[in-house]
């Protein structure tokens, strides 16, 4: 057991700071500048439709979202009534699809279809920009530094704290304090970010966190489908969505609204 | 040209001093701009270049154009075409623009118009040019075929709110002001909060409602009060908002004591009564606040000359009401 009070000292030789700490700070931020212009490089924009009809499938479902979300807003009773039961049955019918013979069948296979092949290029390509960086990078620091001991934080730590700052370097009695390369590694790889943000700017792509919550959610853009999903189905859903929605409206009683809002703001009645 | 326009600021023709203002300041923009391209060192040390810088650049086509800058305006089409290469979509659509402002006669617009045609024929859904082919269309004062083109784009694009706009605005000058009403209504359900978007649809309900004397135009024009209010509620001090709601309101109250006289006075339920007081207090608030808005831009005087033919109008419309009272 280490004794308590008593400060740990190791000799360290000043050129472990020079030749391992440094090296791997900077190459961290160098290869995360470099990922962030790869990916630029690599990023495929979404492609956009090529035919009317394929646009019309694409757009008609924003239009039933778009009435969802912003019907209360806009529209009367009797507007909101005729545009929900024109595209709640357009929905039903399958008016807005691309090819309405193909309807019910099941979606292709997205490993053939081109549009869904290139979708999954574009995700392997990204995680691919993410993997490789970072199994060079952790191979070269297990390879030429592991077990070092770098560097002294200048504060104190609890236990837990070990795992993660001592990680390849197994002593049970060593202070929390000592920090071993890779862990080093570690610490630069989340603690980054702020500086990329500084050196690249705030929409970086060298920001995997980011990268990763994008992939999970991808109703951005212009294509409302993902590869592979069937658009009969989404319309059947929103059509359901449509007719289960009532209607009210903020233009009734926005006269007293108005008035109460308004004029009694600025004492004029 | 409204359709091309994504910015209203400038290239507007609401706003002629501005657009002059622009496009006389072309010839130094545009020296700039070139300079910046020909030293090498500069250009190594501002590497980002800026979106807006683009922007800018179009816009200051769009001014030239309107001023009858024409060469400006080629150096202008020339920097974008530089930037973009010729195959660009909107680069093709500003070339053709330019071509449609030389154009001389009705024979040459013909000839700008098969070259869209032609080259819509490669790509149907080339977003641009097919709003130039139906601006064009109706220039050519052939409203007909630019309705039925704007139908069909729309078909294709329904989420796209400057269309829905031009098709309103093309359904009106046709005197079809309900199918106005709808592609406004369309419109608004993809720009929920655009204030004069709001005060447009109150504008054309109140067009619809003016020359009848019925049940129907009294429902009209209690829609485009509200509308006018909804205007009025999202943008402080509208100055279109408020005048819109003054005249409606004034028409309604102009036209209650003849629609009491012929009818009998108890037939107007309470809750009439209550519209109609309500509608009276609206009336004197949008007067008030047309008056403040007034005397205030009229001192300022940026906010006089961005506004002038606005002003004179409330100023007018005051002097009227008054008049009548």
């Amino acid at each position: 057991m280490a004794l308590q009070g008593v400060e740990q000292t190791i000799l360290r030789d000043p050129a472990l700071f020079y030749w391992i700490l440094f090296p791997i700070t900077i190459v961290m931020i160098l290869t995360g500048i470099l990922r962030h212009y790869a990916t630029v490089l690599m990023n495929t924009p979404p492609k956009p439709p090529s035919t009317m009809a394929e646009s019309c499938e694409r757009l008609s479902l924003l239009r039933g979202v778009n009435l969802r979300n912003n019907a209360p807003a806009v529209l009367s009773k009797e507007a909101f009534e005729m545009r929900k039961n024109y595209l709640v049955s357009a929905y039903q019918s399958g008016a807005f699809l691309k090819d309405p013979a193909s309807r019910g069948q099941p979606p292709a296979n997205p490993m053939t279809d081109p549009a869904g092949m290139e979708a999954m290029m574009g995700m392997m390509k990204g995680n691919m920009m993410m993997m490789i960086p970072q199994t060079l990078i952790m191979s070269w620091i297990n390879a030429f530094f592991s077990g070092f001991v770098i560097l002294k934080l200048p504060f104190p730590l609890t236990i837990r704290f070990k795992s993660m700052l001592q990680s390849g370097v197994m002593t049970r009695d060593l202070d929390v304090r000592w920090v071993s390369s890779l862990s080093w590694y570690f610490l630069n790889l989340f603690g980054l970010q702020s500086v990329f943000g500084f050196i690249l700017g705030s929409e970086n792509a060298a920001n995997h966190m980011s990268q990763q919550m994008a992939n999970m959610n991808p109703a951005a853009g212009v294509n409302p489908f993902q590869p592979g999903q069937d658009p009969d189905k989404l319309y059947q859903n929103e059509a359901e969505n449509l007719e289960v929605m009532e209607h009210f409206c903020i233009l009734d009683g926005i006269e007293d609204r108005i008035l109460h809002n308004i004029a009694s703001k600025e004492g004029l009645i | 040209m409204a359709l091309i326009t994504h910015e209203p600021h400038a290239g507007h023709s609401s706003n002629l001093i501005a657009t002059f203002r622009l496009s006389q300041q072309a010839p130094v923009l545009l020296k700039q701009q070139l300079s910046k391209e020909r030293n090498v060192l500069l250009s190594l040390v501002n590497k980002s270049e800026e979106p807006e810088n683009h922007g800018m650049t179009e816009q200051l086509f769009f001014a030239c154009l309107q001023s009858g800058d024409d060469k400006s305006a080629v150096l202008c089409l020339e920097l974008l075409t530089r930037r973009f290469g010729s195959s660009n979509e909107r680069v093709t659509a500003l070339r053709g623009l330019y071509e449609e402002a030389l154009a001389e006669n009705q024979f040459e617009l013909e000839q700008c118009l098969h070259k869209y045609d032609a080259l819509l024929s490669d790509n149907a859904l080339n977003l641009p040019i097919s709003r130039r082919r139906i601006a064009l269309l109706r220039a050519m004062s052939r409203p007909a075929d630019a309705i039925a083109s704007l139908v069909e784009l729309l078909k294709a694009i329904p989420t796209d709110a400057e269309a829905w706009c031009e098709l309103a605005d093309l359904y009106h000058s046709q005197g079809m002001n309900l199918q106005a009403i709808f592609s406004l209504e369309e419109a608004l359900l993809i720009t929920p909060n655009a204030w004069n978007i709001h005060a447009r649809l109150g504008e054309v309900l109140y067009i619809c409602a003016c020359p009848l004397d019925t049940e129907d135009s009294i429902q009209l024009l209690r829609r485009s009060i509200q509308y006018f209010c909804r205007s009025v509620e999202l943008c402080d001090d509208y100055l279109r908002g408020y005048y819109g709601l003054a005249m409606a309101t004034f028409l309604i109250c102009s036209r209650n004591p003849s629609t009491g006289s012929s009818n009998e006075l108890l037939s107007v339920s309470t809750e009439d009564m209550l519209y109609n007081n309500r509608v009276e207090k609206l009336n004197k608030l949008a007067k008030t606040k047309l008056e403040d808005i007034v005397e205030r831009r009229s001192v300022d005087l940026q906010l006089w000359e961005y506004s002038q033919g606005e002003l004179i109008a409330a100023k007018e419309l005051l002097d009227r009401m008054t008049g009548l009272h």
